[in-house]
C-alpha cells in the first residue's frame, strides 16, 4: 500500500513538474552543459602560446610557428603592439636589422616567455619537424585531465540541482499547507517524502548518465557511476531536507544553497590541489568522497571494493547526519 | 525620502533575518581559507620518468645533468609501485619537476601508463645518434608533440645558450605578479559578492510575492521602483562588506578601496536587477531558479579563461563576468590600471538602469493591480 501510495505521488510529481517544464528543464540544463564542455575542452586542451606577427613579412616564419603556436596575423608593427597590450597573453615577434626580437607586454608568465624564446630559437637554428629524431607512443587516452574534473564537477551539480528540487518542492508543499493535509490522509508523510524525492533521484540519474555519454564517458563503468549519482543525490537529499524543512521561506532556503557551495568547492579543490597528506582534512566531506569515487569511475581505475568503500562513507556520513537531526527533521514536517 | 525609510526598514528585517549572517559567515569561512588553506604560491611539480638505454658513461653524463638542478644536488633511491610491479628508480627533486630515473623501458611504459604522466628513454639510433622515445597518453596537442618531438634535435648547451642571448623587449617594465593567493581573491568576490546577488534578490522577491507586499504596494504612496530599489541596497551593503571582508586582511592598505568599492556596487546593482527581471518572469522561486543557475555557470566560464591566460577566444569576452574578473583583477595588481575598472564601473552601471527600468515597468505591469 505504502510502495503504491510513494509511486502515485511519485508520477502525480513528474505530471505536475512536466506541465511546469520545471522537470524537463533541470534535465535539459545539465545536457547543455555537457555539450558545453565538449565545446570548450579541445579549446583548452590545445593552449599553447599565442605569437602575433606581421602578415606577409615572412610567411614561412609564420608556417613554421603555427606548427608549434597559435599564430594570430597583422597588418603592421602597431597593430601587433596592441594585441600584445590587450589583457591575454600574446607574444610578438618582429623583425629587427639581423633577425627577430621577442615583443611582451611585460606581465606574462615566466613559462610563456621561455616558450616563446624557446620556439624562436628553434626557427632560427633551422631545426625542422622531418629531422626529428624521435618516436611518440601514445597510450590511446583521449579525454585530457581538464575535461574529466569539468565531468566530475557536473555529475556533482547535478545531483546536488536535484537535492534542491527536492528541497523547493517540499518547500513549496509546506507553503501551501499540503505537508499538514497528508496527516488527514490514507498516505504517510513519510511516504510523501519519499514520493516526492523520487522526482529528484531520477532527474539525477536521467542527467548523470547522459551527460556521462554526451562527454564521450560511454566506455565507463555506468552501473558505478549510477551508484555513485544515488549515493551523492541523498546527499543532497538530506541537504535538501534541512534546509527545505528548516527554512520558513525561500530566502533562508537560498542562503543555504550558498553555504552548500563551500564544502562542495572546497572539497572539490582540497582533492585536485592539496598534496599527499593534507588530504584527510577533506575526509569529513561526503562531497570529497563523491568527487573522488567519480574520479575514480571516469579515470577507469575503479575497482568494487574501493568503490563500496566509498560510497558506504558517503552513505555513513549522510547517516551519522540523519541521525543527528532526525528530531527537527520530524518536527519540520509537521 | 521615502527610498531611504524603505531602505531602513528592509535593513532592520534583513538583521532579523538568516541571511544578513550567512553572507558574513561566508566572507569569514572564504577570508580563513585565503589565509590558512591558500599557500602564498602554488608549487607545481610535474613528475616524468626517464630510461637512459645507453653506454654507462652516456648515462652517467645524461644522470649527472640532470642532477646539477637537484634541490640538495643529491639523489635518492626508491620504489615505486605500477601494475602490480615494484620497480627501483633513483628520484632527482628539482623545483619544477620530481624525475624519476628507471632502469628499464618496461618501468617507464607502465609507470607512464598507469601514472598518467609523460615518459621518456633515451637511446642510440643505427647511426649512433641519440633517439628519443616518448611516451604519452594521447590527449596532448599536436602542437605539444610537435615541440617535443624537435625539441632535443639540438645540443642542449647550445639551445640553453641562445635562448639566453634572445632580445626581448617588454612593453612595460613596472609590472609586478599577484601571489597566488592574491590571484584567486578576484574569482571569490565576484562570485561570492557580485553574482549571487542575482539568487538573492530574486528569492527576495519571491518570498514577497508569496506574501502579496508587492501587491500592497499598489496601495501605499511609495512606488514599485523604491520598494525594488531598497531590496537592492540591502544586497549591495551585504555585498559591499563580505568584498571587504575578503580583500582587506590580505591585500592591506596597498589597494584603492574607492575603486574597489565602485566595482562592488556597479556590478552588484548589475546582478540584483538582471536577478529582478529573471524573477519578474517566473512565480516562485523553483521555476525562476533554473534559468538562475544557468547564467551563474555561464557567468563562471571566464574564470577558465581567467586561470588560463593563453585561452581567451572571443566569445568569452562577451560574459559580463569576464570584464568584472578582470577589472577586479586591476584593482588589486600593483600598478594597475585604473581606467579599466572605472570603465567597467560605467559599463555595468549602465546596463544595471537599462534593466532595472525594464524590470520595473514589468512589476508594475503584473503585479501593483
Amino acid at each position: 500500500m505504502m510502495i503504491k501510495n510513494i509511486w502515485i505521488i511519485f508520477i502525480r510529481d513528474i505530471r505536475v513538474n512536466t506541465r511546469e517544464f520545471m522537470t524537463l528543464y533541470m534535465m535539459i540544463i545539465p545536457l547543455v552543459l555537457a555539450v558545453g564542455i565538449n565545446l570548450l575542452s579541445p579549446g583548452i586542451n590545445d593552449t599553447s602560446v599565442n605569437f602575433a606577427l606581421v602578415e606577409n613579412e615572412n610567411p614561412e616564419q609564420a608556417a613554421y610557428f603555427d606548427d608549434f603556436a597559435h599564430v594570430e596575423l597583422f597588418s603592421d608593427q602597431q597593430r601587433v603592439e596592441d594585441r600584445v597590450r590587450s589583457r591575454d597573453d600574446v607574444v610578438g615577434i618582429l623583425p629587427k636589422d639581423n633577425g627577430y626580437y621577442i615583443m611582451t607586454q611585460g606581465n606574462e608568465s615566466e613559462l610563456v616567455l621561455e616558450y616563446a624564446k624557446l620556439l624562436n630559437v628553434l626557427y632560427e637554428s633551422d631545426v625542422q619537424l622531418e629531422d626529428a629524431r624521435s618516436e611518440i607512443i601514445e597510450f590511446g587516452r583521449t579525454v585530457p585531465p581538464l575535461k574529466k574534473m569539468l565531468v566530475n564537477m557536473l555529475l556533482l551539480l547535478i545531483s546536488m540541482l536535484a537535492g534542491m528540487l527536492i528541497a523547493m518542492n517540499i518547500l513549496e508543499e509546506k507553503m501551501d499547507q499540503t505537508v499538514s493535509a497528508i496527516n488527514v490522509t490514507p498516505t504517510s508523510r513519510s511516504a510523501f517524502i519519499l514520493g516526492k524525492s523520487f522526482t529528484g533521484m531520477f532527474v539525477a540519474l536521467f542527467s548523470s548518465i547522459a551527460c556521462l555519454l554526451i562527454t564521450g564517458f560511454y566506455n565507463v563503468n555506468l552501473g558505478q557511476a549510477a551508484l555513485v549519482v544515488f549515493s551523492s543525490t541523498i546527499l543532497s537529499l538530506l541537504i535538501g531536507f534541512i534546509q527545505g524543512i528548516n527554512s520558513d521561506d525561500a530566502m533562508e532556503a537560498a542562503g543555504s544553497v550558498k553555504l552548500m557551495f563551500l564544502p562542495m568547492a572546497g572539497s572539490i579543490a582540497g582533492y585536485e590541489f592539496v598534496t599527499g597528506n593534507w588530504q584527510i582534512f577533506f575526509y569529513w566531506s561526503p562531497f570529497y568522497w563523491a568527487y573522488r569515487a567519480n574520479d575514480m569511475i571516469l579515470s577507469k581505475s575503479g575497482t568494487w571494493p574501493r568503490l563500496i568503500l566509498y560510497i558506504g562513507i558517503i552513505l555513513a556520513i549522510c547517516g551519522a547526519v540523519y541521525t543527528l537531526l532526525a528530531p527537527r527533521i520530524r518536527k519540520g514536517l509537521q | 525620502m521615502k527610498l531611504l525609510s524603505s531602505f531602513k526598514k528592509e535593513l532592520i528585517l534583513a538583521s532579523r533575518g538568516f541571511y544578513f549572517y550567512v553572507e558574513l559567515i561566508f566572507a569569514l569561512v572564504i577570508l580563513v581559507v585565503l589565509l590558512f588553506a591558500i599557500p602564498q604560491n602554488f608549487s607545481s611539480t610535474s613528475t616524468e620518468y626517464l630510461h637512459f638505454n645507453l653506454p654507462q658513461e652516456g648515462r652517467e653524463i645524461f644522470t649527472n645533468n640532470i642532477l646539477e638542478n637537484d634541490l640538495d644536488g643529491e639523489s635518492e633511491i626508491v620504489e615505486i609501485e605500477a601494475g602490480g610491479k615494484t620497480f627501483n628508480a633513483e628520484l632527482i627533486v628539482t623545483d619544477e619537476s620530481e624525475i624519476y630515473i628507471v632502469d628499464s623501458e618496461e618501468a617507464v611504459r607502465m609507470l607512464a601508463d598507469s601514472e598518467k604522466v609523460i615518459g621518456a628513454v633515451i637511446e642510440l639510433n643505427n647511426n649512433n645518434q641519440l633517439h628519443y622515445k616518448y611516451y604519452l597518453q594521447g590527449y596532448e596537442s599536436t602542437r605539444f608533440k610537435n615541440l617535443i618531438s624537435i625539441l632535443f634535435n639540438e645540443s642542449t648547451d647550445v639551445l640553453e645558450e641562445r635562448i639566453n642571448n634572445q632580445d626581448v623587449r617588454p612593453l612595460s617594465t613596472d609590472y609586478e605578479p599577484l601571489s597566488d593567493r592574491e590571484n584567486t581573491i578576484p574569482p571569490l568576490v565576484a562570485f561570492s559578492g557580485s553574482l549571487m546577488g542575482m539568487f538573492i534578490m530574486a528569492s527576495y522577491i519571491f518570498l514577497d510575492k508569496k506574501e502579496g507586499v508587492i501587491k500592497a504596494y499598489a496601495v501605499t504612496a511609495s512606488s514599485v521602483w523604491q520598494y525594488l530599489m531598497s531590496k537592492i541596497f540591502v544586497v549591495l551593503l551585504t555585498s559591499v562588506v563580505s568584498g571587504f571582508i575578503i580583500v582587506m586582511p590580505v591585500m592591506g592598505f596597498r589597494i584603492n578601496y574607492g575603486l574597489l568599492l565602485l566595482l562592488l556596487l556597479t556590478t552588484g546593482f548589475f546582478a540584483s536587477s538582471l536577478g529582478l527581471l529573471v524573477a519578474s518572469f517566473y512565480k516562485n522561486l523553483t521555476n525562476a531558479f533554473g534559468v538562475i543557475y544557468l547564467l551563474l555557470i555561464i557567468m563562471m566560464v571566464p574564470s577558465i579563461a581567467y586561470f588560463i591566460p593563453g585561452w581567451d577566444p572571443f566569445w568569452i569576452k562577451i560574459i559580463p563576468s569576464y570584464p568584472l574578473l578582470q577589472g577586479f583583477k586591476e584593482i588589486i595588481l600593483p600598478n594597475g590600471d585604473t581606467i579599466y575598472p572605472l570603465i567597467v564601473s560605467a559599463g555595468f552601471l549602465a546596463v544595471g538602469i537599462i534593466l532595472f527600468a525594464i524590470t520595473n515597468i514589468r512589476f508594475k505591469k503584473t503585479l501593483s493591480v
